[in-house]
């Protein structure tokens, strides 16, 4: 019965939405605001890749929101799971010992490769977010081979915290220096170097550290829980 | 044929659209219906990223200098989807710690039997 | 002037530092909050007079809408965000004392991330960022009702989680479409080409886009979740949900439906919507024995009101639909504060074991009463004028399909009447022991309560000091082309 009706009303919903999918063409250029981006992004915003400079200039509002949303699920996340009643110490089995020399050989080169995505946000595809998530599963390698290491949380904390603030504080800075949130008031540099593009790759390293240390600490707590 | 063919991409988005919101309105597990959730999720980016896809269009990055700008994507659908990934994730996180709360609480993950609050 | 992105930078960056203060000083998480809040009060007041003539555009990182996003502090906005800051600010002092175990320092945080969250859901004039901004109300949400950590906390936030994020993920199908179709995501540049389409193609993203803002918005039938959620959360978290959440995201219904879409074929469908809502609502709440569910229920109820007021359009409609508002805001609220320690000296939550509470807690059961009054729309409460002018305008309409709903809506009022006069009586009129000990609420407590109370009875007897923002709010929210014009030059 149940599912009668939930299949009666998806019956519906799609093919409502495939008649004003109808109107909407594949593979056709159709929009304009994507058009001026393209064509005026490397020359206003000084960043090679369009879809950074959306993100992070054009769009960076909405990518402040973001970082907002994942700190919420780490804090709400660590709420939830803090006042648990019984926790029984359990035997943890050390690891045997190529899986642990493994993984400690592995993580610095995964933190490396995480750092690198993020630092070249601006000219290769990447960014604050991928790196950030690139380290986190550096961490969580640590945590599946080498059972009984732990990241500090003062460190995580610290970091979390951090990284959200220096973004607010750019976006307040841009507004004491030119009158708008955000606004990209260092020099644009040369495009496709490292050092270009004003405030961006400043924001991504930001992001980079605070979403490796929020995932890192969402896979503690959950790790802490079984 | 044809039609089939150009609108591949969407007919898999809302089939995973499909899929999902079947799975959130009728499963009775907890974790089968958070999984949904995830599909649904997965299903949705899928449709975004396929709005501003240009047939045979590369990548929106300058990486040489003289690069032709006129068949590249759009680059708008992928920042939203950037952003809409990471709210699905957060989504998904608490989700999954509300139901270890629950499990430790009334023992099992069936949505019918956790209805205490009644009417 | 201040520029409005304070009132939405500051408290955030606020939130991120509480971690950094509690490094240093234990208690800086519970006072953070007030001093936010504190800010973006002072701030909106201070632009509430310079935005009743022309709404002040503030563009993000210096680029020209609608290739960026911009904000659009006009009266609405500022009003709402007022509201928003005037609320937060009095349920924050209240919870200096009501948070005492668990882990208050994220409580505080993500207390302050909803409100900042509902900020910007009103003062933003792009819909992807409405829905980034209406995610961060929903998740912080979600959150916070979990917080009791007992078992109907959890229950209770699992089904508004997963209720809410099916929600969400129909928004985000809706501004895909949108997206497709017009190239744009500024809300102005939409409304500008809205008729370049046939209605047919508009017409599934405006009902993707309604019935996701409609999950957080509570109408029937997408308010299951509600019941159960205001109920279980803690009661300062209940007073914001109750007051702030579900009128936020009926905001964002009329923003998308008024300005947006500019669709007046759906209004009759939306009030006939909002009177069923009204009715189911007061019905449910009538027969309740838990008090938190009942007042949860009253809120569905007054939803379905605003709502209808809202349909109705013309300006008198509209303005008595955000006076509704204003006056379920601050009532509602005062009775979840109040409720909040009436429970915790009697122990539990059925209205029965409330008896005789007028004696033992006589100043909390006054305030409690004051607002029950105010609901139902008893002189001279704020009430009383806003339902009042919400019944004019249905009348003024002249059209029967109005005439007869106004008129279900009065017997809901009824309803209301019936049960908020039986708490009233258990409160003041049972009970055994002649002088039972008298303890009241902390003083931290009632200091907030007492403000509400002097709000409403002021307000009450002196409409006309908020009549003359409501008059503009109402026409900047009908007002389509006004609104495309500032935006866009």
């Amino acid at each position: 019965m149940r599912r009668a009706i939930s299949i009666f009303l998806l019956i519906i919903v799609t093919v409502g939405i495939s008649m004003s999918l109808a109107k909407i063409p594949f593979g056709v250029p159709k929009t304009k605001v994507g058009r001026h981006y393209i064509n005026e992004g490397v020359k206003e915003t000084g960043a090679t890749n369009i879809v950074t400079s959306v993100v992070v200039s054009y769009r960076g509002f909405d990518t402040l929101g973001e970082v907002t949303v994942l700190f919420i699920a780490a804090i709400g996340l660590g709420a939830i799971l803090s006042t648990v009643r019984n926790k029984t110490v359990k035997e943890i089995e050390p690891a045997s010992l190529v899986l642990y020399t493994g993984c400690r050989l592995l993580f610095p080169l995964i933190l490396i490769f995480g750092t690198y995505i993020f630092i070249h946000g601006h000219l290769t595809p990447g960014g604050g977010f991928q790196g950030g998530a690139i380290i986190a599963s550096g961490f969580l390698l640590i945590y599946l081979g080498c059972r009984e290491r732990r990241i500090s949380r003062i460190a995580s904390n610290l970091a979390e915290s951090l990284g959200g603030l220096i973004f607010v504080v750019i976006g307040l800075l841009g507004l004491v220096f030119g009158g708008y949130f955000l606004l990209n008031f260092l020099p644009k540099g040369t495009a496709n170097t490292l050092f270009s593009a004003g405030i961006i790759p400043i924001i991504y390293i930001a992001i980079g550290f605070k979403v490796g240390s929020e995932l890192a600490s969402i896979i503690d707590n959950l790790i802490e829980e079984s | 044929m044809s039609f089939l063919h150009s609108y591949a991409y969407y007919i898999g988005a809302f089939g995973l659209i499909f899929i999902g919101l079947y799975v959130i309105l009728t499963k009775h597990n907890l974790i089968k219906v958070i999984i949904g959730l995830g599909i649904l999720d997965t299903g949705v980016n899928l449709f975004l990223i396929s709005v501003g896809y240009i047939t045979k269009g590369t990548a929106p990055i300058f990486s040489r200098p003289g690069i032709d700008s006129e068949d590249m994507v759009d680059p708008v659908p992928q920042a939203l989807v950037l952003t809409a990934i990471v709210i699905g994730v957060a989504v998904l996180a608490l989700a999954l710690s509300l139901a270890i709360r629950l499990y430790q609480h009334y023992g099992t993950l069936n949505l019918r039997k956790i209805r205490e609050q009644r009417w | 002037m201040v520029n409005p992105v304070l009132l939405i930078a500051v408290p955030l960056g606020l939130a991120f530092a509480i971690p950094l203060f509690a490094l240093f000083w234990k208690d800086a998480a519970k006072y953070i909050p007030p001093a936010a809040l504190g800010f973006n009060l002072v701030v909106s007041l201070l632009l509430l007079p310079k935005v009743l003539e022309n709404p002040v555009i503030v563009s993000i990182s210096g680029w020209r809408p609608p290739f960026c996003i911009n904000l659009v502090a006009g009266p609405v906005g500022v009003l709402f965000s007022a509201i928003i800051a005037l609320i937060g600010l009095l349920v924050s002092i209240y919870a200096l004392d009501y948070i005492r175990e668990g882990a208050t320092e994220r409580y505080h945080i993500l207390y302050l991330l909803l409100l900042t969250g509902a900020t910007g859901v009103v003062l933003t004039g792009d819909i992807f960022n409405l829905f980034v901004f209406f995610e961060i109300l929903c998740i912080s949400s979600y959150a916070l009702v979990a917080y009791t950590a007992d078992k109907a906390g959890f229950e209770s936030a699992i089904k508004y989680l997963i209720q809410g994020a099916v929600g969400s993920s129909l928004l985000l199908i809706g501004i895909g479409l949108l997206y497709g179709l017009f190239g744009t995501l500024n809300m102005a540049d939409i409304a500008q080409n809205i008729k370049s389409v046939s209605p047919i193609s508009v017409f599934v993203p405006m009902a993707l886009i309604v019935t996701g803002l409609g999950v957080e918005a509570a109408i029937f039938p997408l308010n299951a979740w509600l019941p159960d959620a205001h109920s279980s959360a803690p009661s300062s978290i209940s007073a914001i949900l109750s007051g702030i959440a579900i009128e936020v995201g009926l905001y964002a219904v009329a923003r998308v439906i008024f300005t947006i879409f500019g669709a007046q074929s759906i209004l009759p469908f939306l009030a006939f919507l909002g009177i069923l809502t009204l009715l189911v609502g007061e019905m449910c709440a009538f027969s309740q024995n838990n008090i938190k569910r009942m007042l949860a229920y009253s809120s569905i109820g007054q939803i379905g009101l605003i709502l209808f007021a809202l349909a109705i359009a013309t300006s008198y409609g509209v303005t008595g639909g955000l006076f509704q508002l204003i006056s379920h805001t601050l009532a509602k609220a005062l009775l979840f504060l109040a409720v909040g320690y009436m429970i915790y000296r009697a122990g539990s939550l059925e209205i029965s074991a409330l008896e005789g509470m007028g004696k033992k807690m006589p100043l909390t059961c006054l305030a409690f009463a004051i607002g029950a009054f105010s609901l139902v729309g008893l002189p001279p409460f704020i009430g009383f004028p806003s339902k009042f002018l919400v019944v004019r305008a249905a009348l003024a309409t002249k059209e029967t399909i109005f005439i007869v709903l106004i008129g279900l809506a009065l017997l809901g009022t009824v309803i209301e009447g019936a049960y908020f006069f039986r708490v009233v009586q258990v409160l003041y009129f049972k009970g055994e022991k002649p002088n039972p000990p008298k303890k009241d609420a902390p003083v931290v407590a009632l200091v907030p309560m007492f403000i509400f109370v002097v709000l409403i009875v002021i307000i009450g007897i002196y409409p006309k000091l908020v009549t003359d923002v409501l008059n503009s709010a109402a026409s900047e929210l009908l007002n389509r082309l006004d609104y495309i014009r500032s935006v866009l030059g």
